[in-house]
């Protein structure tokens, strides 16, 4: 029964995250805090990933625009492309891309940092040592990744809202304030909070899937490979059921 | 330890400038739906919302002030609506402006227009209910537009069947011939000419009326003349007296004609059996032969006779008579 041994398995390692999860929540408000690893972390995680998130964020929505183009005019309303594409980035595009390229970066290099410190008793040592470890690596690590992704969201959105400006204007001529203004126009708060509210979770997800799985690794070198992989799967997988989780709680809650 | 702060300074900046995209985004789309900055409430009663719905944009003379902040059902009749306009249109908004339900675009969302009136009136204060107008609704315009067409199509077949009959009517022909203009112009000619010898023949007339009057002519004297008129009034008597007279002689005629008709009618008559009897008709035949025959014979009898010696005396004295006359 090679299906029940997987489900079985599947069961207990969604057990095992979840009583992880209640760990760093434990861990979290209690003192004393590692302000200073904190904003080290932060640096890395939030800083360090700008780049990548700068380029694909302005890539998909210059490349969003360019690809919507030809249906709008076809329908006559070329005039809606700011509204449409401001809607979507804000709406979808932008949190899920940035928290996808998050995960692939941060997650993955979260797995495989805790992975190999993990085989290589790094965390057993600061154990004796006296440290908290879980407390050092881990919490620090999902605090920073769960509060740098809105961050970097946002960014991603205003970069993207600017690539999608310059993908209008490479066929169409529009101006800055009138592309500006149809965006804004378009929007309410229904559309940014939720958006907003849901990357909180998406780095969350990233952050404890990525600790999980470096903290849990095992058999040596190779495990570290398996648990920096298997960390970026999971977190994405993890970051679309979030989407649908959300976009079905703020229909629920009439934001939609 | 430099590197450490300069990478705090890095991070800082980092996270300022999401949190600074995010309160742009939220104050831009706030900016739009009026939720800072100073506003004060206006109110319009409708009977109909037509799909209004919270947030809708209101706009003056196409500005846009403000936003629909509460719609609310009164009396089970009205719909009241609440908006919230910007403040600065305290100096502009006056209480007699008229506020409408629109639609932004052909098939956008429903906007609340308000539209002002006079420059009189007092300026609309915080809570004032504005005058309310029904908009044209696109139903309403297109169950007219309908109907005008419907009308428009009777109108046109009746116009048809006009044109066709002014097509195959003679006006139309008369209309179209080219050659009419010139027959009209000769015609106008033709009377002209012929009013021309009126106008003459008019004063010749004029000259014989006047002869006439003067008692010259033969009109003017059985006119004028008195002694012609007893004179004709005498004929005419004469004239009457004959026709009676003429009127007996037609009785007498026809008393004839009657005597005539009934004598050939009759047939015992003899001039019946003159006409209608054929062995009479024979008869008489050989009766005009034989006597043909008689006279012959009677000439041959006094030719015989002249010859004779008895009565060739008598003879010559008779000729000799003649000569002498």
């Amino acid at each position: 029964m090679p299906q029940a041994i997987s489900i079985k398995l599947f069961l207990s390692e969604a057990g095992d995250l979840a009583q992880f999860a209640g760990r760093f929540f434990r861990q979290c408000f209690r003192p004393p805090y590692e302000v200073a690893e904190f904003i080290r972390q932060c640096f890395v995680i939030g800083y360090r990933s700008l780049g990548l998130v700068s380029l694909t964020t302005f890539i998909m929505g210059l490349v969003l625009t360019m690809q919507l183009r030809p249906s709008m005019v076809a329908y006559g309303v070329a005039s809606q492309i700011p509204a449409i594409v401001g809607i979507a980035i804000v709406r979808e595009i932008g949190p899920v891309i940035t928290a996808l390229i998050f995960a692939g970066k941060i997650g993955s290099s979260i797995g495989a940092e805790l992975g190999s410190m993990k085989v290589t008793e790094q965390i057993d040592a600061m154990e004796v040592s006296g440290t908290n470890p879980f407390r050092y690596l881990v919490v620090t690590r999902i605090l920073a990744a769960t509060l740098m992704l809105p961050v970097l969201v946002m960014l991603g959105d205003a970069i993207a809202l600017y690539g999608a400006y310059l993908g209008v204007n490479i066929r169409g001529i529009t101006s800055f304030n009138l592309f500006w203004s149809q965006v804004f126009d378009n929007l309410s708060f229904s559309d940014v909070l939720p958006a907003f509210i849901k990357s909180y979770f998406f780095g969350f997800a990233v952050g404890t899937v990525g600790c999980y799985k470096g903290y849990s690794s095992r058999k040596g070198t190779e495990g570290v490979g398996r648990s920096a992989n298997s960390a970026v799967v999971v977190s994405s997988v993890v970051i679309f059921i979030i989407d649908l989780l959300t976009v079905q709680i703020a229909d629920a809650m009439g934001l939609n | 330890m430099a590197k450490r702060t300069s990478d705090n300074i890095r991070l800082g900046t980092f996270v300022l400038a999401g949190l600074l995209v995010l309160v742009l985004l939220l104050y831009m789309i706030g900016k739009n739906e009026h939720l800072f900055g100073a506003t004060y409430m206006l109110k319009a009663r409708f009977f109909n919302a037509r799909g209004l719905v919270k947030g809708n944009n209101v706009r003056f003379s196409g500005i846009q002030v403000g936003t629909v902040r509460k719609i609310t059902i009164e009396e089970n009749t009205q719909i009241e609506i609440v908006m919230s306009i910007d403040r600065k249109m305290r100096q502009v908004i006056r209480k007699d402006a008229v506020v409408a339900i629109g639609t932004d675009g052909l098939v956008g969302d429903k906007v609340v227009d308000i539209t002002p009136v006079s420059l009189t009136s007092r300026l609309a204060q915080e809570g004032d209910t504005l005058i309310t107008r029904a908009s044209a609704n696109l139903t309403n315009m297109l169950d007219t537009l309908d109907q005008s067409s419907r009308d428009i199509a009777v109108v046109a077949a009746e116009l048809k069947i006009t044109a066709q009959r002014i097509n195959r009517s003679a006006i139309w022909r008369l209309l179209d011939d080219s050659t009419v203009p010139e027959d009209v112009k000769a015609t106008l000619f033709n009377i002209r000419k012929a009013s021309s010898r009126v106008s003459g023949i008019a004063g010749k007339l004029d000259e014989m009326v006047n002869d006439v009057q003067n008692g010259q002519g033969a009109a003017g004297t059985i006119l004028k003349d008195s002694l012609f008129a007893s004179n004709i009034r005498l004929a005419g008597d004469k004239i009457y007296s004959a026709s009676e007279t003429a009127d007996s002689l037609v009785v007498l005629l026809k008393n004839v004609a009657d005597n005539v008709h009934n004598g050939v009618v009759e047939k015992n008559g003899p001039v019946h059996a003159l006409l209608y009897d054929t062995t009479i008709a024979q008869k008489l035949n050989i009766s005009l032969d034989n006597i043909q025959k008689g006279t012959d014979g009677f000439n041959q009898s006094m030719e015989a006779l002249k010859h004779n010696f008895l009565l060739r005396g008598y003879f010559r004295k008779q000729e000799k008579k003649k000569i002498s006359k």
